[in-house]
């Protein structure tokens, strides 16, 4: 009895999704922001609706996820896929702050001596190594910590 | 450079096989015909050659080729494929036990409507829709609904590292949201089952609030459904900006036997590892930011940390920052300290940067410096210089070099270098 009943609730609910789908008429965000960007953007600059928020202030990277998470669609209309992978990597070895040292002011992981500072930041904040080397991107980790 | 056949051996699962062989398939069959419709390919090639030292001593010479492409505009402009990936041949010694290794990062073929932000992705796809934030080799379709609502969901194999387990392995989720102009709410779930065992199950709710003018509201919640404990509630405030000054206040609390569940490695593992089992944290944190003139910024930033048996540590400091117009340079300097429990965190950080174009040139120099209270293994002040330099060979041709000098507990004298070639090819594309 209780399966019919799951079943009748899932097939409502896949009903209910196909109607609001039906009905739905929104445009798509754009594939591409129509002027190029350069530096950091600084959304509220032009926009004064929700993308003010995205604004990309120096704690951008602490709360980019909340946004990607949210809205990827209006992470794509500036970012490749690629830009995302370079450090939310499956494998990887090229630590994102080798590969751009040329781009001292961006915000990337592991910058310097992190063979001795790894030891200090997974003690204050393990968390925060979780995302990236939690199960994927450690086979670097893995050397030591097996 | 390897053949594609080299990728194809890194994969184990005989399905995995056959999704990349079937968006191969697909893709070859759009590709024909691609002349009368006239399909955009563009892409970035990044060929680096990489010295170093490893921490046994062992000398490293790497080679690495990193290849992303797009084909857009294939039959109409709503399919597309998007692929990336590397290799990596070492020319001098066995780096992580092998002289080759490769990835392949994200391949897939996308369908996106003018309508509706519909999307449908199918291959090996990045999802980040609220708890899932996984790489998947399978099917991620997402929508818009009627009356604000939003739908998505992910199926297929998880791509993980170093999970042995038999049997099946799979994955799936989804996150419903609703929301205006002024706020979205999601909520969203996955499960992850291996050898048909529950193995992951995570729900979450996710929120963004754009309160009033200047007031923005974002995070979320994630609850682990095996442990039946919360793992982390994370949030965020914006305020500003106020005449170019902005507010961002972040309230954390983690819950590590809860959020470590399923790590794969020991460091971060509750059960066999150096995660503290019944650990807590809590953080708090505050950061300012003033946009003084259009180049010049100045943050200042405070991160509290309290734990349930570590006790505390605070990590607090600024930095100054200086862009010229258009990208042309720019220069920071920074200060930190960190001062937690015991001697081993304890620190101070200074960093200076700066990097200018000269013509053709882009030069940059970085030197970040850690100073420890008590020394580690003899060593108190740790540091490491770079410089860096690239030329604009062509418009779509640069090469690079950067050379990185360092001194700290693990390497003495430490000198490492790498030289890259970067190719940018089709269409304009984002970062």
């Amino acid at each position: 009895m209780n399966k019919i009943k799951t079943k009748i609730i899932l097939l409502a609910g896949l009903a209910l999704l196909f109607g609001l789908y039906a009905c739905a008429h929104t445009s798509s965000i754009a594939t591409q922001h129509p002027v190029e960007v350069t530096g950091f953007p600084i959304c509220s600059d032009c926009h004064t609706d929700w993308r003010t928020a995205m604004d990309h202030t120096s704690d951008w990277a602490a709360r980019h996820r909340f946004y990607a998470e949210q809205q990827t669609g209006t992470c794509k209309v500036c970012h490749k896929e690629s830009f995302c992978s370079d450090c939310h990597a499956h494998k990887e070895e090229l630590k994102p702050s080798d590969k751009y040292k040329d781009s001292p002011e961006r915000t990337l992981p592991h910058r310097g001596d992190y063979l001795n500072q790894h030891k200090i930041d997974g003690r204050i904040n393990p968390a925060s190594c979780m995302k990236c080397h939690g199960r994927s991107n450690n086979e670097r980790c893995l050397t030591c910590h097996r | 450079m390897q053949s594609n056949g080299m990728l194809i051996d890194t994969f184990s699962a005989p399905f995995v096989k056959r999704i990349v062989n079937s968006v191969a398939l697909s893709i070859l069959l759009l590709c024909m015909p691609a002349a009368s419709w006239a399909a955009s390919l563009s892409g970035d090639s990044s060929t680096y050659l990489q010295s170093r030292e490893a921490a046994d001593n062992s000398k490293i010479l790497g080679g690495y080729e990193y290849l992303d492409f797009a084909v857009q505009d294939l039959g109409n402009d709503t399919i597309s494929f998007h692929t990336g990936g590397w290799l990596r041949d070492d020319f001098q010694t066995e780096e992580y036990g092998t002289k080759t290794n490769s990835d392949l990062q994200y391949s897939y073929l996308s369908f996106k409507s003018k309508t509706d932000n519909t999307v449908v992705n199918l291959g090996r796809v990045m999802v980040f829709e609220g708890v899932a934030a996984e790489r998947v080799d399978g099917l991620y379709a997402r929508t818009d609904l009627k009356a604000g609502f939003g739908v998505s969901a992910f199926g297929g194999t998880p791509v993980e590292t170093n999970i042995n387990m038999p049997g099946d392995n799979v994955i799936y989720g989804g996150r419903l949201s609703q929301g205006g102009d002024s706020y979205k709410i999601g909520i969203s779930a996955l499960k992850e089952e291996k050898d048909s065992q529950d193995y992951r199950k995570e729900e979450g709710i996710d929120i963004w609030a754009h309160a009033m003018d200047k007031v923005d509201i974002t995070g979320r919640s994630s609850y682990n459904d095996i442990t039946k404990g919360w793992m982390e509630h994370t949030y965020v405030l914006m305020l500003g900006p106020f005449s170019n000054l902005r507010f961002d206040t972040t309230a954390s609390w983690i819950n590590y036997d809860d959020y470590f569940f399923r790590a794969t490695t020991s460091a971060l593992s509750v059960i066999n590892g150096q995660i503290l089992d019944g650990e807590k944290v809590r953080i708090l944190g505050e950061s300012a930011s003033y946009r003084a003139t259009d180049n010049v910024s100045i943050i200042a930033d405070y991160k509290n940390f309290d734990y349930t048996i570590e006790g505390a540590a605070n990590y607090y400091g600024g930095l100054l920052k200086y862009s010229a117009d258009e990208g042309s340079g720019g220069a920071g300097l920074g200060y930190h300290r960190m001062s937690g429990a015991t001697d081993k965190v304890r620190y101070n950080e200074y960093r200076v940067y700066g990097y200018k174009k000269l013509g053709k040139f882009d030069l940059t120099a970085d030197l970040l410096d850690v100073v420890y209270d008590a020394p580690i293994f003899g060593v108190k002040d740790s540091y490491s210089g770079s410089l860096a330099a690239q030329y604009d060979l062509a418009e779509a041709w640069k090469l690079g070099a950067d050379v990185e000098y360092s001194q700290n507990p693990d390497f003495n004298k430490d000198v490492r270098g790498m030289v890259k070639l970067l190719y940018r090819f089709g269409a304009k594309g984002g970062a």
